[in-house]
């Protein structure tokens, strides 16, 4: 085809150039605002929680600038999507510097999120997670967790089943997703090795129908199900009638966001999760954030991915204002590394932060969170 | 038992599969283009389904509304997006397929958000069960296979015995024939659209009254799977996108049963593939066609 | 090979200008004038063009149609990539990578030459589909590794080669890409290849071997996106397999399409851009915006695929079309060195991909046609 370098193309390339400019024009690299950057899936089938973490920082921003920022200087928060891909981070990392990014709140999803840890180790910069909660993401000094390690959640929830002396036990899980993986195989290998075990999984390519696994799992008493709460409400849709009623359903902090997604009164069976934050909170610093998200986004997108995300932006808020406190210098054109020193010694100090996920939370030196994992029953079995 | 039940489970994924490609093979078949905004159009069936529900309340009458929205959906896309392209290379169509798939999901999430939205087409507890014996059949399991068949049965006489039926055979032998015969192909093709649209929209009612998570990818997977039961069926052969969905749906099915293989799910589905196309080079149902020099 | 008397300066054009392009953008980023994010962009290009390239080359010039190009990419990733991870302590990490160029190809060749030989039997779509369930077993075979292997659903950690210096790589890579590519058409083997698209038993029928062709181009092909693979595993600290799916080599075929079919240049063309405007709609529409970007996205790929491809708007197109006009100035357009290999026309040559060769409708053929009769208008 002969007539391809055409003027269609020039069009594309005129509009490329004016996006490239408009690039120069959105960002400020002498900044006047502090910037905190985050990368997460904005599209896409992971879009839900990319938005939930943007929707509540920002919000969380907006709070703060309202009550007139960091000494009179304000923040502003950069959300890259990544669609969920860790070969899109590199690109949302450096356009995110090049944007004058001081501090971040890393990746929303953990695949992408191995890819951010490394990168923003090279630079430097300080990041607290709220949500990608990979056991490596942490795995150098700049970076922190706002949610507990896969593997932390896999054991504490291998102990509690430990506890409750069952035979056999059902596990579902996603066998293509390092979060579902990861808490599998912590959990796994916690485990008392008398309780027989039913392991069934599910990819990505099939999340639609799962009969297959509800009829090996409808013997069980007992369901582990270390997924989101997409499929789990899926999973609970499809097996009424077909699991026990009076099987437990336990899951781990994905699980939040079930009761905006199903009617949980319809579910004959126990739901229970163990959690940092359950959306259904009637009080406490909990309920206000659900108010405040729900009055401003609407109930869809509201899930522990955002509360954790509102507790970043005001845990980095709290210390530096208390750094400023202390006497040290922050003004607002501080480099990423200068202010990671900064943060890095202040979130490994005695810096405790209470807020919607938790109260008293305090980091280990290895970036893991310390806070109290609550099991939430979101719904008792019907008799 | 386990495996009677495995084999009805299969069944209730075949199903869906197969009523994907029926409307998938007919667009395939006649126009001869590869649709992949054939799984957003399903897509688009569940939100119209989904915005009646909330509505109206009435399952019924969101099947009829979103058969409606999907015809039109349908036709529209061919007027805009493909038509122009009659007679350029076929490549070039599965291009802007492409582009309506990604322009379609990316509506979807603007007007909907990205939340994935529930949709009860047989209410909150779903359509109860039929029991036969010690055997507990899903009552949607049985409307998805019986209406999965009687569409197979009425898409084929259709296409047998009207003349429009007749008509979209010939212009998939041979356009230029068919147009000298006095068909006008513009319109068959058009017709072929709205019938795969509608049958998009059937899709999308069944795959909801299952699994009733819906989301802007919602036909992104089975849009693929269903592209693959149409090729293992024979592309063009009606009664083989049914035969290919339930042979993919049943090869699932057992795959996730049997222990340690259930993460292997799409290797072993895509290599059972290979193998079938390997032994059968055009399909289980498809017409062997020799090379003409 | 002989050498070849009609030597234009325009089958050289891409390499210079590449070349140019890479002397002058290299030097830019070694003195640091040269933002990070065009290097991530540079690096990301040079991985799309050399995948569009070698993809151009089993679309383009042998006819058939691939949905399984990420697979092989896969393959080179994972294993290229796990050489150059494994060896780079030792032996420095450029060693490594060109090492791992080298075993991630010839891998990549193998699985090509696999596939290569399901499309001795198969054609169009059902080539199509085998390519694409090949791409789906190889991903998902590598995410269900186990954590010390090619670290499962985690992902395999890889060697981040600079970047200041990773994208001129990367160019050479497309460099040689290119010069492979273009000597293999425009030999005699090139010429032989474009017959098997035009018409299989026609080749056969003059003596090309079909098979041993066929295979070539598949191995070769899959070669260069294994190399792609081990490129796009050194420029991130990961490879993670989901990246490999369908979706992924749909991307690369969209690139070959728009390129137009067995034009290399326009496949260059047509990579560079779509890579410069994804990545660029990715970083700029930050924020509430980000839902913006498929959309515009499909807009302008559906556009530019009517505009050119839209035989009611052919009057306008070569009306203005700046390559007419250029060739106007520069060159006599009956050269026959002009039409010869780059610019196969495609939309006028009847090809497998045409379904109609493969299509089969449920309708009872009453006289079946057999090869010793000849049919009533079957010439």
């Amino acid at each position: 085809m002969k007539s391809m370098f055409k003027k269609a193309f020039a069009v594309v390339l005129a509009a490329a150039m004016l996006l490239s400019l408009a690039a120069c024009g959105s960002y400020t690299a002498d900044n006047t605002e502090y910037v905190i950057g985050v990368s997460g899936p904005l599209t896409g089938p992971a879009a839900v929680y990319g938005v939930a973490v943007q929707n509540s920082a920002q919000m969380a921003i907006d709070e703060i600038n309202a009550a007139g920022g960091l000494d009179g200087v304000n923040f502003k928060l950069v959300a890259v999507d990544d669609k969920h891909d860790a070969t899109k981070v590199a690109a949302n990392f450096t356009t995110l510097m090049e944007g004058g990014m001081q501090v971040s709140l890393g990746t929303v999803t953990t695949a992408p999120g191995l890819e951010f840890t490394k990168l923003s180790n090279d630079d430097k910069v300080f990041f607290l997670t709220p949500s990608a909660s990979g056991d490596k993401i942490p795995e150098f000094d700049n970076g922190f967790q706002m949610c507990f390690a896969d593997g932390n959640q896999g054991a504490v929830a291998a102990n509690f089943v430990n506890g409750l002396g069952l035979n056999k036990i059902g596990i579902f899980y996603k066998s293509d997703d390092p979060y579902s993986k990861g808490i599998f195989d912590q959990f796994k290998a916690n485990l008392n090795k008398d309780i027989e075990t039913v392991e069934t999984v599910f990819t990505a390519a099939n999340e639609t129908d799962f009969s297959a696994q509800i009829t090996q799992l409808k013997d069980c008493d007992f369901i582990f199900m270390p997924i989101y709460y997409q499929p789990a409400s899926v999973f609970m849709t499809q097996a009424k009638g077909v699991i026990k009623n009076n099987a437990t359903y336990y899951g781990c902090d994905g699980f939040d966001g079930l009761a905006g997604q199903i009617d949980l009164a319809t579910i004959p069976q126990e739901v229970s999760m163990l959690s940092h934050f359950d959306s259904n909170a009637k009080e406490g610093a909990a309920a206000d954030f659900v108010k405040k998200y729900t009055d401003k986004f609407g109930a869809e997108t509201l899930n522990q991915f955002g509360a954790s995300a509102y507790d970043c932006v005001y845990a980095i808020y709290n210390a530096m204002k208390e750094l400023k406190a202390a006497g040290k210098d922050i003004p607002v054109t501080i480099t990423a590394e200068e202010l990671y020193n900064l943060l890095e010694d202040h979130f490994t100090g005695d810096f405790s932060y209470s807020g919607v996920t938790g109260n008293d939370i305090t980091w280990e030196d290895n970036g893991y969170v310390n806070k109290a994992a609550v099991k939430f029953t979101l719904k008792e079995a019907d008799k | 038992m386990e495996i009677i039940e495995t084999i009805i489970n299969g069944f209730s994924l075949g199903g869906t599969y197969a009523m994907i490609a029926l409307g998938y093979t007919m667009v395939y078949g006649i126009a001869k283009m590869l649709n992949f905004a054939h799984g957003d159009i399903i897509m688009v069936g569940g939100y119209t389904l989904y915005v009646t529900l909330a509505g109206m309340g009435n399952p019924i009458m969101g099947l009829i509304l979103a058969v409606l929205v999907c015809t039109l959906l349908g036709v529209t896309v061919e007027k805009v997006a493909y038509k122009p392209l009659r007679g350029a290379s076929p490549l070039a169509v599965l291009i802007t397929a492409i582009g309506v798939s990604y322009l379609l999901q990316s509506l979807a999430q603007i007007i909907f958000t990205s939340a994935p939205r529930m949709v009860y087409v047989g209410g909150q507890d779903g359509l109860g069960y039929v029991t036969i014996g010690d055997l507990k059949i899903q009552t949607h399991i049985i409307i998805t296979l019986v209406c999965s068949v009687v569409i197979m049965v009425v898409l084929s006489l259709f296409v047998k015995y009207t003349k429009t039926g007749r008509a979209m055979i010939a212009v998939s032998e041979d356009k230029g024939a068919a147009q000298l015969m006095g068909i006008n192909v513009n319109m068959i093709i058009t017709i072929t659209f709205a019938i795969g649209s509608a049958l998009a929209a059937f899709a999308g009612f069944f795959m909801l009254m299952k699994s009733p998570s819906l989301t802007n990818t919602l036909g992104a997977m089975p849009g693929i799977k269903a592209f693959t039961a149409a090729v293992i069926g024979g592309i063009g052969s009606i009664p083989g996108a049914m035969l290919g969905g339930l042979f993919i749906g049943m090869i699932e099915t057992v795959a996730q049963v049997v222990p340690g293989m259930g993460a292997y799910t799409i290797a072993i589905e895509f290599l059972v593939l290979i193998i079938v196309l390997l032994v059968r080079p055009t399909g289980i149902l498809g017409k062997k066609r020799r090379e003409k020099v | 090979m002989k050498t070849r008397k009609n030597v234009k300066p325009t089958h050289y054009i891409n390499y210079v200008v590449i070349t140019v392009a890479a002397i002058v953008l290299g030097i830019l980023s070694l003195v640091g004038a040269l933002p990070a994010s065009y290097q991530i962009i540079l690096e990301n290009i040079a991985i799309a063009i050399t995948l569009a390239v070698s993809l151009s080359m089993v679309v383009g010039f042998l006819g058939e149609l691939s949905l399984g190009h990420a697979g092989f990419m896969c393959v080179g990733a994972y294993l290229g990539g796990k050489v150059v991870y494994v060896l780079s302590p030792s032996i420095g990490e450029i060693p490594a990578l060109l090492l791992g160029f080298v075993v991630g190809g010839i891998l990549a060749a193998i699985c090509g030459i696999i596939i290569g030989l399901p499309a001795l039997r198969l054609r169009g779509d059902y080539l199509a589909i085998v390519t694409l369930a090949f791409g789906e077993i190889v991903w998902s075979l590598f995410m269900n590794s186990s954590e010390e292997s090619f670290g499962g659903a985690l992902g395999m950690p890889t060697v981040r080669i600079d970047k200041d210096y990773l994208f001129i790589i990367a160019l050479v890579v497309v460099l040689i890409c290119l010069a492979v590519t273009q000597n293999l058409i425009r030999s005699k083997h090139g010429r032989a290849i474009t017959s098997i698209r035009d018409n299989e038993i026609a080749a056969k029928a003059t003596g090309i071997n079909v098979t041993k062709y066929k295979l070539a181009v598949f191995a070769i092909s899959a070669f260069f996106a294994g190399v792609a693979g081990v490129l796009l595993a050194s420029s991130n600290y990961t490879v993670q397999s989901q990246k490999f799916n369908y979706n992924y080599s749909i991307e690369i075929l969209v690139m070959v399409v728009l390129g137009g079919m067995g034009n290399i240049n326009g496949s260059i063309i047509a990579a560079a851009l779509i890579t410069f405007l994804d990545i660029k709609l990715q970083t700029v529409l930050t924020g509430e915006l980000a839902v913006m970007q498929d959309l515009v996205y499909a807009l302008i790929l559906i556009v530019i695929v009517i505009y050119n491809n839209a035989p009611g708007l052919k009057a306008f197109r070569e009306k203005y079309n700046f390559k007419n006009l250029l060739a106007k100035v520069i060159k006599d357009k009956n050269d026959p060195s002009h039409a010869r290999d780059d610019e196969a026309k495609w939309d006028r040559v009847p090809t497998k991909i045409q379904m109609d060769e493969v299509l089969s409708v449920d309708v009872q053929v009453k006289s079946p046609y057999t090869p010793d009769k000849a049919e009533k208008g079957d010439n």
